[in-house]
């Protein structure tokens, strides 16, 4: 071979220019819609952010940890503590009920279903996540809450000695435990399509390996399920839970709004919701009332946006296919 | 008079420098066959010849492409205007799925935006240049999938030659076919050359021997990028090879 | 007749690889395990008849605990310890995924036995005007929501659906710089609380007294959230289609922009359909956002550019708190007539995907 010279080679540029008119008009327009939603988010926070700004400034830190609500108009008092703390804790609840059904549903079309009732389970997932929140709040009022409310009277009888269980009013109405039952109800589609992906991607030749070892399912699951899409789920839970911070109508139905932290008694009838407050509150609000309500718009907006960030960067992470 | 050739080219994929100093001339109305073992980067430098490397994101390249005497990766050249002269043929058999067996033929002058004076006669003069025109002229109006997979790629060659173009080149254009497939597509290529420069990768000897009148050896030695070993005249390289690695492999020893 | 009587059914299954799937294989235990998961319920049921106790109760306390053992006691059978722990699972994922199917049952089923008694002719045909949550259902009806709708939406789909794919096609056919912010972005979006979005436009046009309660606010609200939905989807589709085939147009010498319209967006189209229509879906109920920048109306109102426009979810919303009777079942038939639409898009959006799969099938 002749003498190899280190002298670097010319890279030359290769940008690939749209060289006709309708390319690069067709280029153009493609980016300038993609770049629309960044100006759609940066639009959302600005005009909420102006809207909102007389609310925080008048109202200060205490607008997140204070809990009072007086829209008289001389001495507007503005707290959405208990709002805040209620959307947390129905959320966690809702996650906590969703989670085993999601997990469970995904669990059975993947690895136990044959192909029929794998996609019918999967139809129906899909139906799930189509359901309108008014529907499913028409629901949660008149069909499901008197039911429920039969079952945490009786987890009251049975277990109420145990503090977030006890029920001092009587009423077992409108508790965020309820809520948090619609709450599962239109996450577990969410929940349960991520995760279902997550298993269906799994390396099959994996888990036919751990059961010709004589593993069983449960060990198969544990062992080698979990390891391997532990944290795909976790994103997929996120993803419910940022829904279910932002869940409006349905909750409004269900949902005692009140003004006093109701820390973890779920049975008891209080509880809050920024959201529900927010379109419970809007119609009768006053102008500087409603700068009160926007700046419960921006609020939401940054948690939900902040847990669905964290959930697609750990659902992305999780599916490393998908590029 | 149409001449295509390649002077230094260099490839890289974001830093990984994948080609190195390739010459190559490919004259006129002749075939030329790229061989080697998988890869060496044949598959790359043969879509450098019509811009189609471009087109992979963290693709980089270094040299010339002269067609006619021209660089084709001049600022000022348009590569749609290179792709309609240096037509392309892909190893799997790509017939648009949406569109019938004549449509497919035409689709180029639809993509390209060309008029064509008589379409019917393109469409069965395209069909026999890639002998098929008698198995399929009945059913113009079938979906293009409906044909069978030695059939699609020869409708794709069809495709190609409705462009007219002066260089043809064939990325293993029979390593997803049957034995027969395949030698129909070899007949096709001997019929072809007389009208048009053939540049053909293939991974099969007999192959090479059968349709080429040169032949350039690549290979890509413990993690270098992939280098021309040896290049000449297909029976020279396949009985005389100056080269020992390329000896070898015509030999069947390695690869 | 006769020969399928000669022919006995044959006891033992039909012989399968056996390394296929073996995870879908149903083992002896899993047999026996679904035989009790199928026949204990019906057991429950009656003595949960005959002792008066409530059905979801029987469910918990009596059909999980009964089922449990007997699944220990099979698996442990058949397979020993291993078979026990395996049965626990089981039967706990089939516990949990048949309570998802009972609340999903739930709720179509309400809604349709309800919705369908309040259904009528005049009922989705005339409109609000005159009429008060104690009304009779003989008069009145939700004909204006679901023209609001309809007009709503079609507004908010014109915009977002260029929007969408120009953005899936952004992120799908170029090499454009801001791809993962954009596609992050639009993740995001896809978490926006639906009041949210409402309040931004009450905030940049109402709020700034630019315009008063107008149907295209409304329709505006709902841009951001359908925007996430047909652009995931039809960036999927997009996805879909092999990069061969836009290879093989660009080597003919087609421009970029002739082979997409020529060859990937044909390649994608019922993909493309189904984002939209899943897209419809999501907004089609919407209604805090509505409720924010329309709000609600009583009569017929065809122009989306002047006053308030009634929707089917708002409609639904204005009569659901009422005690009266009558209004209540209002608010079922608009449940009922909402799940009718939402049922219609979804079955042509599934229709359009099975005949591609079915397809790629086919000539495979």
């Amino acid at each position: 071979m002749a003498e190899t010279q280190p002298a670097p080679i010319e890279r030359r540029s290769l940008r690939a220019k749209p060289f006709s008119k309708a390319d690069r008009a067709f280029f153009k327009s493609a980016t300038w819609a993609a770049n629309s939603s960044i100006v759609l988010v940066s639009l959302i926070f600005i005009f909420l952010m102006w809207r909102s700004w007389p609310a925080f400034e008048s109202q200060g830190v205490d607008y997140i940890f204070g809990s009072t609500w007086d829209n008289n108009p001389e001495n507007l008092v503005m707290q959405i503590g208990p709002m805040l703390w209620g959307s947390i804790l129905v959320s966690t609840i809702g996650v906590v009920l969703a989670v085993p059904m999601a997990i469970s549903l995904a669990y059975f079309i993947v690895f136990m279903a044959n192909d029929r009732f794998g996609k019918i389970a999967t139809v129906m997932v899909d139906l799930l996540a189509a359901l309108p929140s008014v529907v499913l709040g028409l629901w949660g009022l008149l069909i499901f809450s008197p039911v429920a409310a039969g079952w945490a009277e009786m987890i009251y009888q049975g277990l109420g000695f145990i503090p977030i269980f006890d029920n001092s009013s009587g009423n077992f109405l409108r508790s965020p435990f309820i809520a948090g039952w619609v709450v599962a109800v239109m996450i577990v589609p969410i929940i349960a399509s991520v995760t279902r992906e997550i298993f269906s991607q799994l390396d099959r030749d994996l888990i036919s390996a751990s059961l010709a070892l004589g593993a069983g399912r449960w060990s198969t699951f544990r062992r080698v399920i979990l390891p391997t899409s532990g944290g795909g789920i976790v994103g997929g839970v996120l993803l419910g839970l940022g829904r279910a911070l932002g869940e409006t109508v349905a909750i409004f139905f269900v949902l005692n709004l009140v003004f006093e932290v109701n820390w973890f008694n779920i049975l008891e009838d209080q509880g809050g919701s920024v959201a529900s407050m927010i379109l419970a509150k809007f119609g009768e609000a006053g102008q500087d009332e409603v700068a009160g309500l926007m700046a419960a718009g921006v609020v939401l907006f940054v948690v939900t946006l902040f847990v669905n960030m964290i959930a697609s960067f750990i659902v992305a992470k999780a599916q490393p296919w998908r590029k | 008079m149409t001449q295509l050739s390649a002077q230094d080219i260099n490839v890289w994929f974001g830093q990984r420098h994948v080609l190195k100093d390739v010459n190559l001339l490919f004259p006129e109305r002749e075939v030329t066959a790229l061989i080697g073992p998988s890869g060496c980067g044949k598959s790359t430098f043969i879509r450098t010849l019509n811009r189609m490397h471009e087109l992979i994101p963290s693709a980089g390249l270094g040299g010339k492409v002269l067609l006619d005497g021209v660089d084709i990766y001049e600022p000022s050249v348009d590569p749609v205007g290179v792709r309609l002269r240096v037509g392309m043929v892909f190893q799997k058999p790509n017939p648009f799925p949406t569109m019938s067996i004549k449509d497919n033929v035409l689709s180029g002058l639809k993509l390209a935006s060309r008029k064509h004076a008589d379409p019917n006669g393109l469409v069965e003069t395209s069909l026999r240049r890639a002998s098929m025109w008698n198995e399929v002229k009945d059913r113009l109006g079938d979906p293009a999938l409906s044909l069978s997979g030695g059939q699609q790629q020869r409708l794709c060659i069809a495709r190609s030659l409705a462009m007219d173009p002066d260089v043809l080149l064939m990325d293993e254009p029979c390593s997803a076919l049957d034995p027969g497939s395949t030698r129909r597509i070899e007949e096709t290529i001997l019929e072809l050359k007389e009208e048009m420069t053939i540049v053909i990768v293939t991974h099969n000897m007999q192959q090479a021997q059968r349709v080429s009148s040169q032949t350039a050896f690549f290979l890509a030695e413990d993690g270098n990028p992939g280098q021309v070993v040896e290049f000449g005249s297909t029976d020279q390289v396949f009985n005389q090879p100056v080269d020992l690695r390329t000896n070898d492999y015509v030999n069947g020893h390695f690869g | 007749m006769e020969k399928v009587a000669a022919m006995p059914i044959d006891p033992t299954p039909v012989a399968r690889p056996k390394n296929a799937e073996p995870w879908k294989q149903i083992s002896l235990s899993g047999i026996v395990t679904i035989v009790l998961a199928s026949t204990v319920p019906l057991a429950t049921g009656l003595l949960a008849m005959v002792l008066g106790l409530r059905f979801e109760l029987a469910l918990l306390f009596v059909f999980l605990p009964v089922q449990l053992l007997l699944g220990v006691l099979a698996g442990r059978r058949f397979s020993g310890k291993r078979g026990q722990a395996d049965a626990i699972l089981q039967i706990f994922v089939i516990f949990f995924a048949m309570s998802v199917v009972v609340l999903l049952v739930s709720v179509v089923w309400s809604v349709v036995e309800r919705g369908s008694a309040a259904l009528s002719w005049q009922f989705i045909t005339q409109n609000n005007v005159y009429i008060s949550g104690q009304t009779s259902l003989e008069y009145g009806g939700l004909g204006h929501a679901i023209i609001g709708t309809l007009l709503i939406v079609l507004l908010s789909t014109i915009v977002t659906v260029p929007l969408g794919i120009a953005t899936a096609v952004y992120l799908t056919e170029t090499t454009g710089k801001t791809r993962s912010t954009v596609r992050t972005l639009i993740q995001a979006l896809s978490g926006l609380p639906s009041v949210v979005a409402g309040l931004f436009i009450y905030a940049m046009f109402i709020a700034s007294g630019l315009t008063q309660y107008v149907g295209w606010a409304g329709s505006l609200a709902l841009i951001p959230l359908m925007l996430p939905t047909v652009t995931r989807v039809a960036e999927e589709s997009l996805l879909l289609v092999p990069q061969e085939l836009r290879n093989g147009a660009l080597a003919l010498g087609s421009s970029a922009w002739k082979a997409f319209w020529l060859v990937t967006m044909p390649a994608a189209k019922s993909g493309l359909i189904t984002a939209v229509l899943l897209g419809v879906a999501r907004i089609i109920g919407e209604t805090a956002p509505l409720l924010v920048t329309t709000f609600a109306a009583n009569n017929t109102n065809l122009n989306l550019f002047d006053g308030s426009i009634a929707t089917l979810p708002t409609y639904l919303y204005t009569f659901i708190a009422s005690n009266f009777d009558t209004a209540v079942q209002r608010a079922w038939g608009a449940a009922f007539v909402i799940l009718i639409l939402v049922a219609i898009l979804f079955i042509a959006a599934r229709v359009l995907s099975r005949k591609k799969t079915a397809k790629k099938a086919g000539k495979k």
